[in-house]
């Protein structure tokens, strides 16, 4: 049948084993709409998609889209987050670069850790809308600023676990997250931890090529891009899961400064102060500034780790300070931070159905409505960061 | 031996078939059966015979081996309706599978089908051995289903036992309070006549209907306002006993056991994998690869500036990322034949 | 292997790859509803279409509507599948050109991910209904934004020679990528040639390391048979310059032929570096492709294992398959000629070009955005919600526009020929 040669990513469809082709061909098998002769072939096949979901009550909203919570037609058990992408006014130059980034990222990308992108259609007003896997649970910011859950060095390895391998497939599959942090890290009803929000993704390795400096939010943006380099690899995302660690063994951010300037002047003094000897090459960035000889620290050590992260233990210590390290090329690639021996030392990972939760509202949607790359208002208004994608080439 | 006088028989003249004793001798004699072959004995026969040990059945031509403490007295009159019960009872210890535990009713009629024609099977002694055979295999496999079910059963039936105390204790509540509030609206009738009466006696230049229209509502509306209260109260209370039950019911369907083959429709649940040693890849293998072996270093002219230059190196760019991506690209879907696969796909 | 379990992940195996069969079975069934409701469009805009055309070209074709109509109406005579995908490649090819006019040039790999948007797009729109000019740019600056060559829409209208606003760049883009069904990534060829070549560049230095699956390999074996391998189609001081040359060549088929066929459609990437890569030198490509699957059955038979008597290569089935495959995409990919070179083949695109004229809706010239309504919807209602004689008078003011659009030479961006043509009318 030529009107369906389409594959389509049904949340029905069960994830079965990795590097299996997860996905199989149920379009329109089940219920074909006859053909509306009214409607060109394209229109009849996004109306297809459209017509196999059912909206139901509005989760958030934001400036930049909308999130309904869904469920598809033939199953309401099944539930799904249909975000509406708004059109944006100001924005005169067609679909936003983070709608277009998120799609197309999250079209290519499979994973347990990884947010399921289902479908996406359109809307007679010409909405874009994103039907995604539902993450009922909150994210990992809420569990670690909830005072009144407890969680403990078994916890954490189960999310770092699954963050690690959910950034590792991104690298595997050549895309840099570029946005993570804890509020993007986003848990499941079964427990799984999910990588969320593409809006700032790009795909990365081709030599000559600049990129923008201006991304991941400012807490755990990595001392290369603060010093704007143009050309990075996925050490950036794993600066930012260093700092995610940390995070969630301290319970508040590590190193949180209030402008670009204070965030590198703040890494300097927990980590050292990057000079030559330890960075070769870093006095050539862009955007470096020289440190005052008299106010230099020395790189920190092993015993700094320990002492900083009792909770973590010598090998998580140990595990923390690869993903922390000053230059980029000494950093742990995702790849060697999934190999290292902190993961089958005990104890051992939580299982999912055993991780603390977060009771009472969720909040997928106001999470989803915000643009890529911003803080949340309110207790960060003064870290709120707009992104100027006009300098982004 | 079921026949319409059997009562009269066994209150005179029954005999015990071992020792041919009777009742009519001996008013105080009682007959036991033993379940491996029914056969009537009386009760210092058993004595007699099995006390040392266990051994074979006096009955002629029955060599069952017999146990003393298998023995036991007779429910039914009829032995054959006193053998399906046992029989029963055992296939139903057995196979006491729920009916949450099935994925439809149709998948749990099914099974009570099966488990009646099992039972007839026994009783009829067709098919007994591979019958019998069955039910072996299904109690070593599903042992624990088994015990927890029993264990459901043995629950409900105390709890059973417990709401069945609750609610006469509650009965008898109910009645004590009704009979307090009639006797206490009985007193404030009373009491409010009193006044009224006093004072009208008092002489005040009210009028006397006013006086005693307002005490008439007073009274109605003290007693409805009791009435809501304790409606409210009641209704708590069975919301919170429905509650438990639910959760009850809840916890049981949570610890099953896994299905056997033998019985179809169970509900899929996952049975607790043994602890595997935790795996960071969770079965992906990190850059396996099947048309070739990627290496540090490429030989590439195009390559060399980016190679020798600091400013892009102390940036983090890392040539083996780029690598990788060439040569993965190189040969990712060399072996998929869109005519084969997708042909199958939209077949499928 | 697990290369190609990575491969089928991608939205371009799971969405846009099909059979020969299923490619064109697609094509005519979208034809066939676009050339459906050109006709009705055309039919409802019959009195304005009098008055400003008085001879419409086209056959006749006595009584295919049920509807009474005047004896001297005639039927309109549609594009068929091959013209669109005629008139489509052409516009492919302007695609490429107008990548060149840039400054610096548009990246090759945008360029292509544009024309790849194209093709994907007209398998389930027509010509007809959109015409591939008003695309091209569009599909062009989306490939800008996708591919991480970012722009201002500005910057790219400025950048397209002729008077074009940034709205006209612009105002098809949601319908472009409902067309795409909103799948962006497009998995080219051009980096696995990279990296093939790399590794080829690894053998020459004697260098490279044994395949996964033929453990008995050496970087000195290797580099021995590279030696001995047959001369290439041109001489070459070098192997060295032997492999610069077919990757100049290789490289150029991609940007090209590649870009202009069904290949993406009907094959992997990896299958169509490797068959342009045939093309380029064929003894090199199959001595690279054996380093990889092992060689004829014969060549492989290590040195008598007793255990092992009918031990041949474990690859040879998929071995034998893939050079089928790749035969089959190098003879397309060869067969490619630029539409522009060849006169024959520009006579018959001017035909087309002058057939569209005629059998373009025009209920949907009009995709800009300032119209009021978005160009989806309102096609929709005017059709059907609006009175008779709205629709009409609608029909009537985008035939208009279409005519002075036409007149005014807002499309010389693409090509004098075609241009001259319409304004003939």
């Amino acid at each position: 049948m030529a009107a369906s040669p389409f594959a389509s990513r049904s949340p029905s469809v069960a994830v079965t084993s990795p590097n299996t082709l997860r996905l199989k061909a149920s379009g329109g098998t089940a219920s074909k709409p006859t053909p509306m002769p009214d409607q060109e072939l394209t229109e009849q096949l996004n109306a297809e998609v459209r017509q196999k979901y059912v909206k139901d009550k509005k989760l958030g909203e934001g400036t930049y889209a909308v999130v309904y919570l869904g469920h598809l037609r033939d199953d309401p058990s099944s539930f799904v987050a249909i975000k509406k992408i708004k059109v944006n006014a100001e924005y005169k130059d067609g679909l936003t670069m983070d709608a277009i980034r998120e799609v197309k990222y999250l079209q290519e990308l499979s994973h347990p850790n990884v947010i399921a992108l289902h479908d996406v259609f359109s809307s007679k007003d010409q909405n874009l809308s994103l039907v995604l896997e539902f993450l009922p649970r909150g994210d990992l910011e809420m569990l670690i600023k909830d005072g009144d859950i407890q969680y403990g060095a078994a916890d954490i390895k189960a999310w770092m676990g699954m963050l690690a391998r959910g950034v590792w497939f991104c690298h595997e599959n050549f895309v840099l997250h570029r946005d993570i942090k804890p509020n993007n890290l986003l848990v499941a009803s079964d427990g799984e931890v999910k990588l969320a929000d593409f809006g700032l993704a790009r795909s990365f390795a081709d030599p000559y090529l600049n990129m923008t400096h201006q991304v991941i939010t400012r807490w755990y943006r990595p001392p290369e891009l603060l010093y704007g380099a143009r050309q990075y690899s996925g050490a950036v995302d794993v600066w930012s899961m260093g700092m995610v660690f940390a995070e969630l063994l301290l319970r508040v951010p590590f190193v949180a400064g209030n402008t670009d300037l204070d965030q590198t002047s703040k890494i300097c003094e927990a980590f050292g102060t990057p000079t030559e000897d330890n960075w070769p090459g870093v006095t050539q960035l862009p955007n470096y500034i020289p440190t005052d000889p008299a106010h230099r620290v020395p790189l920190q050590g092993r015993d700094f780790f320990l002492r900083q992260f009792p909770t973590a233990g010598p090998v998580g210590a140990d595990l923390l300070m690869s993903m922390c390290a000053l230059d980029p090329r000494k950093r742990s690639t995702a790849v060697q931070v999934l190999r290292h021996n902190w993961w089958t030392m005990d104890p051992q990972p939580t299982r999912n159905e055993d991780l603390p939760r977060k009771t009472g509202t969720k909040k997928m949607g106001e999470d989803l409505s915000r643009r890529g790359g911003e803080i949340d208002d309110g207790p960060f208004k003064n870290a709120a960061r707009q992104l100027d994608f006009g300098a982004m080439k | 031996m079921a026949s319409k006088n059997g009562i009269s028989r066994r209150d005179e003249d029954e005999v015990c078939p071992v020792c041919k004793s009777s009742r009519y001798l001996n008013p105080n004699m009682r007959f036991l059966i033993n379940p491996e072959c029914y056969h009537k004995m009386c009760e210092s026969c058993v004595d007699r015979i099995f006390s040392s040990g266990p051994s074979s059945c006096p009955v002629a031509g029955c060599r069952k081996t017999l146990r003393k403490n298998r023995f036991r007295a007779q429910t039914f009159e009829d032995i054959g309706v006193e053998r399906e019960v046992d029989i029963r009872r055992r296939v139903m210890h057995i196979l006491n599978r729920r009916e949450e535990e099935f994925d439809s009713k149709r998948a749990y009629d099914d099974f009570l089908e099966q488990r009646e024609e099992m039972i007839a099977n026994l009783v009829c002694r067709t098919d007994v051995a591979r019958t019998e055979a069955q039910l072996q295999r299904y109690a070593t496999e599903n042992m624990q289903s088994i015990r927890a079910n029993q264990a459901i059963e043995e629950e409900e039936a105390s709890s059973f036992q417990a709401r069945m105390t609750l609610e006469q204790e509650e009965a008898r509540l109910r009645r004590q309070l009704a009979r307090e509030q009639i006797e206490n609206e009985r007193r404030e009738i009373q009491a409010g006549r009193e006044d009224m009466l006093s004072r009208l006696a008092s002489g005040s230049s009210a009028d006397a209907a006013a006086i005693a229209r307002e005490g008439h509502k007073v009274l109605l509306k003290k007693s409805s306002a009791r009435r809501s209260e304790e409606d409210r109260i009641r209704q708590k209370q069975a919301a919170l006993r429905g509650s438990e039950l639910k959760r009850s019911g809840l916890s049981a369907s949570a610890d099953m056991a896994s299905s056997s083959g033998l019985i179809k429709g169970l509900r899929k649940i996952k049975t607790p994998e043994p602890e595997k040693p935790y795996d960071p890849f969770m079965g992906y293998v990190p850059e396996k690869r099947d048309y070739y072996t990627l290496q540090q270093s490429y030989p590439s002219v195009y390559l060399d500036r980016v190679k020798n230059d600091t400013r892009v190196a102390a940036g983090g760019y890392d040539l083996r990322e780029y690598y990788a991506r060439t040569m993965v690209e190189a040969f990712a879907g060399l072996g998929c034949f869109v005519e084969d696969e997708v042909a199958q796909r939209s077949v499928a | 292997m697990i290369e190609d379990d990575i491969y089928r992940t991608s939205s371009q195996f799971r969405l846009w790859s099909y059979t020969r069969p299923a490619l064109a079975s697609l094509r005519t069934k979208t034809n066939d509803i676009a050339s459906e409701r050109v006709r009705a469009a055309l039919q409802r805009a019959r009195p304005a279409q009098q008055s400003t055309t008085p001879s419409a070209a086209g056959t006749p074709q006595p009584g295919s509507d049920g509807e009474t109509k005047k004896p001297e109406e005639k039927q309109i005579e549609c594009l068929t599948p091959e013209e669109e995908l005629i008139l489509v490649r052409y516009y492919c090819e302007k695609t490429l050109e107008l990548g060149e006019t840039y400054k610096p040039p548009l990246p090759t790999m945008v360029r292509a991910t544009a024309i790849q948007y194209l093709h994907r797009f007209y398998l389930t729109n027509s010509p007809m209904t959109y015409h591939p000019k008003s695309i091209m740019a569009c599909a062009l600056f989306l490939a800008t934004k996708t591919d991480n060559y970012y722009m201002s829409l500005r910057q790219f209208a400025d950048g397209i020679p002729g008077e074009t606003s940034t709205d006209d760049v612009i105002s098809p883009e949601f319908l472009l990528m409902q067309g795409l069904r909103f799948t962006f990534d497009v998995r080219h060829p051009f980096r696995g040639l990279e990296g093939g070549v790399m590794e080829l560049q690894a053998i020459a230095q004697g260098q490279a390391p044994p395949a996964p699956h033929i453990p008995n390999q050496t970087a000195q074996n290797l580099l021995q048979k590279l030696k001995s391998i047959a001369p290439p189609p041109i001489p070459s001081s070098s192997i060295n310059d032997r492999i610069a040359r077919a990757h100049g060549t290789t490289r150029e088929t991609l940007k090209t032929a590649a870009q202009m066929t069904d290949a993406y459609f009907l094959y992997t990437p990896s299958q169509i570096w490797l068959s342009a890569f045939l093309l380029a030198d064929k003894p090199l490509a199959e001595f690279y492709l054996d380093t990889k699957l092992g060689g004829p059955l014969t060549e492989t038979i290590p040195d008598g294992d007793a255990m092992e008597t009918d031990l041949k290569n474990p690859l040879y089935e998929l071995r034998t398959k893939l050079f089928k495959v790749l035969t089959e995409c190098s003879a397309l990919l060869g067969a490619y000629t630029t539409l522009s070179s060849d006169p024959d083949q520009m006579k018959g695109l001017k035909r087309i070009a002058k057939k569209l004229y005629h059998c373009q809706n025009p209920e949907k010239i009009n995709l800009k955005r300032d119209s009021g309504q978005p160009a989806v919807a309102g096609a929709a209602d005017s059709g059907q919600v609006t009175s008779e004689s709205e629709s009409e008078r609608l029909a009537k003011k985008r035939k208009l526009e279409l005519e002075q659009k036409a007149r005014s030479g807002a499309s010389d961006m693409f090509g004098p020929e075609l241009v001259a043509e319409r304004t003939k009318q």
